[in-house]
């Protein structure tokens, strides 16, 4: 006899889950912006007055000179839209009934991505200026989810 | 080189400044969920935990008694005759005093890894597994000890199945 038949009680798999958690901390930078994102519903940017150029969200040094930044801007909670999508797909691979429009949203020389709502997709345009509807403050945790979506002015 | 480094820059965190809401952070959770196929051998050997039998394979040629069991010989290549069920006692062939646990947690108590050499098996031959009812320091290489089984209802068939074996105490 030889050990080639698999016995049909055993089990035919091992299976586990490894425990892969992280946890990311914003920096230096990111913690001030959303801090002020999450207790004063302000968008911030940092200025780099060599550069003339406005960073959003807030950076510690700038990319382009490479100093450090200190000069901290509020940007106003209205952006343009500079580009946006549509998204039919869910996370898991299940289409949708309705799209969700996910738009680079243009402040100072940067911007954020995110959600656009109470819209009529076919009247999204490309430079309209749109709006930061923000959560209850209860409800803000010191994400960029604490902004719901962007909504037409 | 940073032994030159009386100062490091940056921010030390701990994880009071986490629960505190000192600081903000996102937390993720990665999917990590694997299976790993048992093949014939081990398959056999945790179905045989679950009955609270410890399993090995016989090689007629060779005359080797392996665990956990293989389907093919080490030494001859030639696929393993037989399953052997073994004895659950055998004799500590090296172990370990861990005071740092997996998640690098510091312990008192520490954990005790050891190789086993199952009786039954061929010298030299067992399996890893902890050691427990054991003052650490008592621990000896060539120590005659024994599997505790967890109760059969609870068992699942895995090497978790045996919780620790213990010293077998001299009449």
């Amino acid at each position: 006899m030889t050990l080639l038949k698999r016995n049909p009680n055993a089990p035919v798999t091992w299976q586990g889950e490894l425990p892969v958690r992280n946890r990311y901390t914003y920096g230096l930078a990111g913690e001030k912006f959303f801090r002020t994102l999450k207790d004063e519903g302000r968008i911030l940017g940092t200025h780099c007055p060599h550069c003339d150029v406005t960073y959003v969200p807030a950076t510690i040094f700038c990319e382009r000179c490479l100093a450090k930044l200190d000069e901290w801007v509020d940007v106003g909670t209205s952006g343009e839209v500079n580009t946006y999508t549509f998204l039919h797909v869910n996370l898991d691979g299940s289409s949708r009934e309705k799209p969700e429009i996910i738009a680079f949203v243009r402040f100072a020389d940067g911007g954020l991505i995110h959600r656009v709502g109470e819209i009529n997709p076919d009247q999204l345009e490309i430079g309209m200026i749109v709006q930061a509807v923000f959560k209850p403050t209860v409800e803000r945790i010191g994400s960029i989810l604490d902004i719901d979506y962007f909504k037409p002015v | 080189m940073t032994a030159k480094i009386k100062e490091f820059p940056g921010i030390s965190l701990n994880e009071q400044d986490f629960t505190d809401g000192k600081i903000l952070f996102n937390f993720d959770k990665l999917n990590g969920l694997y299976a790993w196929d048992t093949g014939i051998g081990i398959g056999s050997y945790l179905a045989s935990l679950k009955n609270g039998v410890i399993l090995g394979s016989h090689c007629r040629t060779c005359r080797k008694v392996v665990v956990p069991p293989r389907t093919i010989c080490e030494w001859c290549f030639r696929p393993m005759d037989e399953f052997v069920p073994l004895k659950d006692t055998g004799v500590v062939n090296t172990f370990s005093l861990c005071y740092v646990t997996w998640d690098v947690q510091r312990i008192k108590d520490p954990e005790i890894p050891a190789v086993i050499n199952i009786d039954g098996a061929s010298p030299m031959h067992g399996i890893m597994h902890m050691l427990g009812e054991v003052d650490p320091q008592g621990v000896k290489i060539g120590m005659r000890v024994q599997a505790v089984w967890k109760p059969a209802n609870e068992r699942q068939g895995s090497i978790n199945d045996i919780l620790y074996f213990k010293p077998i105490k001299e009449k």
